[in-house]
């Protein structure tokens, strides 16, 4: 910000230098915001789909999402299962709109750029289909797909409701004209015919009798076949639910099964101290009989409902083994019983507008966000800094062996970086998974080249004047001008570390320090200089 | 290392952003199922290997997860299975506290997730399909992404981009939102089992990790989601939660059901860089320090909580 000042001296000796140097700045402030700008703008464009919309995908989903069962299933399963298939979500709607489906296909909450590019060219292909199709039909078609549309658009509903409109009058008259005439002439010729009829009633009295008659027989006989087809379908139907029944008779048999093999292989194996290989039950499972046991425990109801087929299960060779008294409570619970265990607890806040207490802290900036700073600083030194290293360490393991100094947490970070710089040194790769040896626990990871040689160094030097407050204090609350004093503290201690390794000397490294009050590194010259 | 013990069973530990020594653990009666809840607010002491309880609060439900505030040092939120949130503030009282109960979800709450960007905000994750996102000042939710058509198991704040979250669901796909955004802007479906935890790598934001009940742990760039940058294999059973290392770039921890505790580097050809046993049931929690560099904690359904220096053997004395 500071080379907007700077051109307003210049800009007043000469006019067209002084111009292109007002744009030169401007463009070079321009260039610094542009990166902070492209970089908010970029990460949009980084966690979103920018593929285009592949047809196979989209002519394999339309093909799904014609299936008739398809069709009887939710929505949101629907949309699932695709979106498993690795479908985009504009691939997505787009099978759902090519999917003659006059139930609202897409979810209100869910738009996009592309999903509203894609409601603007449904509503468009809309407009000209009604006028195509009957015109019966048409009016109520499009008034449900038209309330589903987005509602952004709502010139393009007004037009479409207008259009309506027309359809609609016009359709009213067709339909007059179709129906109500050919109404009023077989009222006209009923009433002709009657008049005929009069007249010849009487003698085709009999014969119009007996004619009635067999129509009436006819009815009758229709009537009956067509409850003989009526009840068949039915029979039809019946069969087939037993046969779904029976179907579900097996599965649940089969899964009694595993449920009581599950249990015999839990009662082998309780004997027996570690686990390899018992009885397991599924993550699926166990959260939804937890949760499903839960909620028919609070219905007062004992059944438990094992929800298939909302997401795949493992096989049962690979479920974890739940611990004995994990079964006992499942056991318990359903049978109807609760745990003994349980208080009633009153958790709700007794002051719901009660105020948060002051922060007594600052918020620290994160590892990652200061080390864009500082580190590429240090990262300029490579061996030099391999140098100093060791002779810091070497300082430094003073303090592990004196406890009063470090808290123990933070013991072990600096045989993890001594041992690091020695990998970088030698290239060694070997590790060790023993968890007991110290030193061959680290490991063949290494850091990425630029070492981040300097960094424990520097998390240390930060990490050191916090922690000498905290042992004086060891309470809760610290003063604010400490906590203020410590970010001016980390700069102040980054660029000394710059500055020191730099200059390739341990002495100067130790010397160079933070003074004042932290007492630690006062222990540190001590016993430094006792040597 | 020390070690400290829970009546109830641990499900989740979270270091604090403000204090080196302190964590938040979450617990729940009867492994979750049905029962009270507690957390705790626990501070290791400097003079030695000692963890001290700095105070407790109790609720009605199980606590599934805990959040400390990136804003207020005393405040933490914790996520109970009877669908509300707690907000506890230590610096009051106790028997001020909770200082708010936001209720809203249908179902269990199971994830949390503090903003550690802007630090004003934050996620909760829930059984009811849906993530909401809330801030301290207001008693109802800013907005709520429904999209999943299964549990939502886990959120993660993206470490760079202060607007973009990952959200891991029970139907196996994990989706990322802006909250920009009506809805979600990518779906990376994962697994072919349930993902149960994501975490973001805090040096590269466009990299992402997804836990599976297929116990496998897959690492995603999203710019290229369609084939993971490196699949780790080696848990037992299923991986319940993992967390990128706020230290290094490649390192990660996971826990899971197979008990056990795993540092991984997901570019090296071995993968696999320490495991850690010490549980006796499935380890559920786990947390890595953002002060301290390899420090690391967890818990786990054997009413233990270990913290212990990477490297070191947590059930050392």
């Amino acid at each position: 910000m500071a080379t907007t000042q700077s051109p307003s001296p210049n800009s007043n000796d000469d006019k067209p230098q002084a111009v292109s140097e007002l744009v030169q700045q401007a463009n070079q402030v321009l260039q610094d915001v542009r990166p902070e700008a492209t970089k908010q703008s970029v990460p949009a464009s980084v966690f979103v789909n920018s593929e285009p919309i592949r047809e196979d995908q989209v002519s394999n989903a339309v093909k799904f999402l014609s299936h008739p069962k398809v069709r009887g299933s939710p929505v949101i399963y629907r949309r699932s299962f695709l979106e498993k298939k690795g479908l985009t979500k504009e691939e997505i709607d787009e099978a759902f709109q090519r999917v003659p489906d006059p139930s609202p296909s897409s979810q209100p909450a869910s738009l996009n750029q592309d999903g509203q590019a894609n409601s603007l060219s449904s509503i468009q292909t809309q407009v000209p289909i009604q006028t195509s199709q009957p015109l019966a039909a048409a009016p109520t078609g499009i008034v449900s797909s038209g309330t589903v549309a987005r509602r952004q658009f709502q010139w393009y509903h007004a037009v479409s409701a207008v259009g309506l409109l027309a359809a609609s009058g016009c359709g009213t008259a067709l339909l007059i004209k179709k129906v109500i005439i050919p109404k009023l002439k077989l009222w006209v010729r009923k009433v002709v015919l009657e008049e005929e009829n009069d007249y010849a009633k009487k003698i085709d009295a009999k014969p119009s009798l007996a004619e009635e008659a067999a129509t009436a027989a006819k009815a009758a006989a229709a009537a009956a076949s067509d409850v003989a087809k009526a009840s068949q379908e039915m029979l039809n139907s019946k069969n087939e639910e037993r046969r779904r029944f029976e179907e579900f008779m097996n599965l649940m048999d089969a899964q009694v099964q595993e449920m009581k093999s599950m249990s015999n292989s839990i009662r082998k194996l309780e004997g027996q101290a570690n686990s390899s290989g018992r009885a397991f039950s599924d993550h699926d499972d166990h959260r939804a009989s937890a949760s499903s046991t839960k909620q028919s425990y609070a219905n007062g109801n004992v059944d438990v409902n094992v929800q298939p087929g909302r997401s795949s299960t493992l096989p049962a060779s690979a479920e974890p083994p739940h611990p004995k008294s994990f079964m006992e409570i499942m056991e318990m619970i359903q049978r109807g019983e609760k745990p003994s265990n349980i208080r009633e607890v009153n958790d709700m806040p007794p002051n719901p507008n009660q105020q948060l207490s002051n922060p007594r802290i600052t918020p620290r900036t994160k590892p990652w966000e200061a080390q864009n700073g500082p580190r590429q600083v240090l990262q300029s030194q490579t061996s030099a800094e391999g140098l100093n290293q060791n002779g810091v360490d070497s300082g430094l393991n003073y303090l592990v062996d004196d406890e009063s100094s470090t808290p123990w947490w933070q013991w072990k970070n600096l045989r993890i970086t001594e041992i690091e710089n020695e990998d970088e040194v030698k290239a060694d790769g070997s590790y060790g998974v023993k968890t007991n040896e110290q030193p061959s626990v680290q490991r063949t990871w290494v850091p990425p080249p630029p070492p981040p040689v300097a960094m424990p160094e520097a998390a240390e030097a930060i990490r050191r004047p916090k922690s000498a407050p905290k042992e004086t204090a060891m309470q809760e609350q610290l003063a604010d001008d400490q906590s203020a004093a410590r970010p001016s503290e980390v700069t102040d201690e980054l660029q000394r570390i710059t500055k020191m390794s730099e200059s390739a000397g341990a002495v100067e490294m130790n010397g160079g320090f933070l003074t004042g009050n932290s007492t630690v590194i006062q222990e540190q010259e001590n016993s430094y200089e006792g040597n | 290392m020390p070690v400290f013990k829970t009546p109830f069973n641990g499900y989740s530990v979270r270091f604090s952003p403000f204090y080196e020594s302190r964590l938040a653990v979450a617990t729940a009666q009867n492994f979750g199922i049905l029962g009270n809840g507690r957390v705790h607010v626990i501070d290791l002491a400097s003079s030695g290997p000692v963890i001290n309880e700095l105070i407790a609060f109790d609720t009605a439900d199980g606590v599934y997860d805990v959040a400390w505030s990136e804003s207020h040092d005393s405040v933490l939120v914790a996520a109970v299975a009877d669908g509300s949130m707690k907000v506890y503030d230590t610096a009051l009282p106790p028997q001020a506290n909770p200082v708010r109960s936001l209720k809203e979800h249908a179902r269990e709450v199971h994830g949390l997730d503090y903003n550690p960007t802007r630090r004003d905000s934050f996620l909760s994750a829930s059984w009811d399909d849906s993530v909401k996102l809330w801030t301290l000042d207001r008693p109802a939710s800013l907005r709520t992404f429904r999209e999943h058509a299964y549990c939502v198991y886990s959120v993660a704040w993206n470490p760079k981009h202060a607007d973009v979250f990952a959200s891991a669901s029970g139907d196996c796909t994990v989706r990322i939102w802006d909250v920009r955004e009506p809805g979600s802007t990518m779906i990376i479906p994962g697994h072919e089992h349930e993902i149960l935890s994501c975490d973001w790598n805090k040096y590269d934001e466009c990299l992402i990790a997804t836990a599976s009940v297929d116990k496998s742990i897959k690492i995603w760039d999203v710019r290229n989601y369609r084939v993971p940058v490196s699949v780790l294999n080696g848990h037992g059973y299923a991986v319940r939660k993992i967390k990128f290392s706020p230290h290094r770039r490649n390192l990660l921890v996971s826990c899971s059901y197979d008990m056990t505790v795993c540092l991984w580097d997901f570019m090296v050809e071995d993968a696999l860089v320490g495991r850690y046993d010490h549980h006796t049931e499935f380890a559920v929690g786990v947390d890595l320090s953002v002060l301290v560099d390899g420090l690391m904690a967890s818990t786990g359904w054997d009413e233990l909580v270990y913290v212990w220096q990477q490297g070191m053997d947590p059930r050392a004395a």
